[in-house]
């Protein structure tokens, strides 16, 4: 795999990238180039350096003839760095709001984290759950927030997005399952979530009842493992969609070697920031506004 | 990008897991329930205010029953007043008219008296000088029963046609 610096991606490093490239990018070359700095990697580069996080490595855990690597990545550092990013703008706010009381009206900042907040409370939460919605909303916002910063981080020049990989997307889509299923179980109880998965409706013939049974349960369990599936793969495609496109327009100039398609290439690649930004935010509430649906839906089911 | 990095599904719940506590406790719990409040006390000014002009539409009905039932007061002792005022006078204007009428009934009554008096005198008056006449006329010693009598019946022929003429 040929290594080429991620200063690349940046016109005013061309010249130094040139001196620091093994090879010149090719057509062909191209694809791997854009993966290469899509995929996961145990190393950072940004801004012409390399830091190696192999250091770091750790041993990976055994469960069973399972071993897990929790080594850290790229990904990795950049969802910690999400994770301290976010209390740090979030409990400061909290303690303005707190600070206000409720004799003095909310300002500045402090009041649109607010609204936001109290946006998802209920239109989001309250309006899809309902009764009892409240007790979810810290999980929605924090669903929301988290992927969000995951998004956005993505179009800063760091340019590492951990919801571009669907180990991640994954995760939070499994975290968005297991909370739906908890949600329903505790809502309905044991009779009445057994229903969600062996569901028989009503007036079919006693001795019919197996056979529907064998044909339903089987649709009734792919529903239920369909949808954090196709949350995992949503997320997952828009943010790698996005960002191929623009690697592959930046990577043009490079192939190219020429002024005017660097000029064209930044003209359309910052067009499609802007649309990028835009789709970073709608994932992330798309996200978010999904599992209050679906635990809504459990929680009303049959 | 497609394939599973286990390691960092397991990071990914543990860093979801983690960020979920400190935000529930330390943000969106202190946000909510500060939000909860404010919404709550605002509800109840709303309330009060309400309640207080409910209030106020009442007392100033109140007032103005109030004040509607003085001026019907204030307009019935006027017209009290004018009754009574108008009742006086009649009785003055009666009792005038009695009084006036009590004197003029004496006036006449003293009229009457005083014009039988002056009759009754005129007449003895006549009496006396029908008598000196005939004393006068005859110097002769006449019956003085018998003169009594002619004289009288003159008289009475005279105070006769007297009252036929009155």
């Amino acid at each position: 795999m040929r290594r080429i610096s991620l200063v690349q991606e940046h016109l005013e490093g061309a010249a130094q990238g040139a001196e620091e490239a093994h090879e010149a990018l090719t057509m062909e070359g191209l694809p791997e180039w854009i993966s290469h700095h899509i995929e996961d990697a145990r190393e950072i580069e940004f801004a012409g350096g390399h830091w190696s996080l192999e250091s770091l490595a750790l041993d990976p855990i055994q469960l069973g003839s399972l071993a897990i690597d929790i080594s850290p990545t790229r990904q990795l550092v950049v969802m910690l760095l999400v994770a301290i990013i976010l209390p740090l703008i979030f409990i400061p706010v909290a303690r303005i709001i707190g600070s206000k009381g409720v004799e003095k009206a909310p300002s500045g900042f402090a009041n649109a984290m607010e609204s936001l907040i109290i946006y998802f409370r209920d239109e989001v939460v309250r309006t899809n759950i309902g009764h009892g919605a409240d007790a979810y909303t810290p999980f929605i916002l924090t669903l929301f927030f988290f992927i969000l910063g995951m998004n956005l981080i993505g179009l800063t020049p760091l340019g590492i997005t951990p919801t571009a990989n669907l180990s991640v997307t994954a995760a939070l889509a499994l975290i968005s399952f297991v909370v739906t299923e908890v949600a329903g179980f505790r809502a309905l109880g044991p009779r009445g979530y057994a229903k969600t998965i062996f569901y028989l409706p009503s007036g079919v013939p006693t001795l019919m009842k197996p056979i529907m049974l064998a044909i339903l349960t089987p649709v009734e369990f792919l529903g239920k493992l369909t949808k954090p599936f196709a949350l995992a793969v949503r997320l997952l495609a828009n943010m790698t969609a996005g960002h191929t496109l623009i690697l592959a327009i930046m990577g043009m100039i490079f192939v190219m070697q020429s002024y005017f398609m660097g000029v064209a290439s930044v003209t359309m690649a910052s067009i499609l920031m802007i649309l990028e930004l835009f789709v970073a935010c709608l994932q992330a509430y798309i996200f978010a506004m999904l599992t209050s649906v679906f635990i809504g839906l459990i929680r009303h089911a049959h | 990008m497609f394939d599973i990095n286990l390691g960092l599904t397991v990071w990914t719940s543990f860093v979801f897991f983690a960020l979920l506590f400190i935000l529930w406790k330390y943000a969106w719990g202190p946000v909510l329930s500060a939000v909860e409040a404010r919404e709550n006390r605002i509800q109840d000014t709303l309330d009060k205010a309400a309640g207080e002009r409910e209030e106020a539409a009442k007392l100033l009905a109140e007032h103005r029953e109030q004040m509607a039932d003085a001026r019907r007061r204030a307009q019935q002792l006027i017209a009290e007043g004018r009754e009574a005022g108008e009742k006086l006078r009649q009785e003055i204007e009666e009792k005038a008219r009695a009084e006036g009428q009590a004197l003029i009934e004496r006036a006449r009554e003293a009229i009457e008296r005083e014009k039988e008096g002056a009759i009754q005198a005129l007449r003895q008056e006549a009496v006396d000088l029908a008598l000196a006449a005939t004393a006068k006329l005859l110097r002769e010693n006449l019956d003085e029963e018998r003169d009594r009598e002619l004289v009288m019946g003159y008289i009475e022929d005279l105070s006769k046609r007297a009252g036929a003429r009155a």
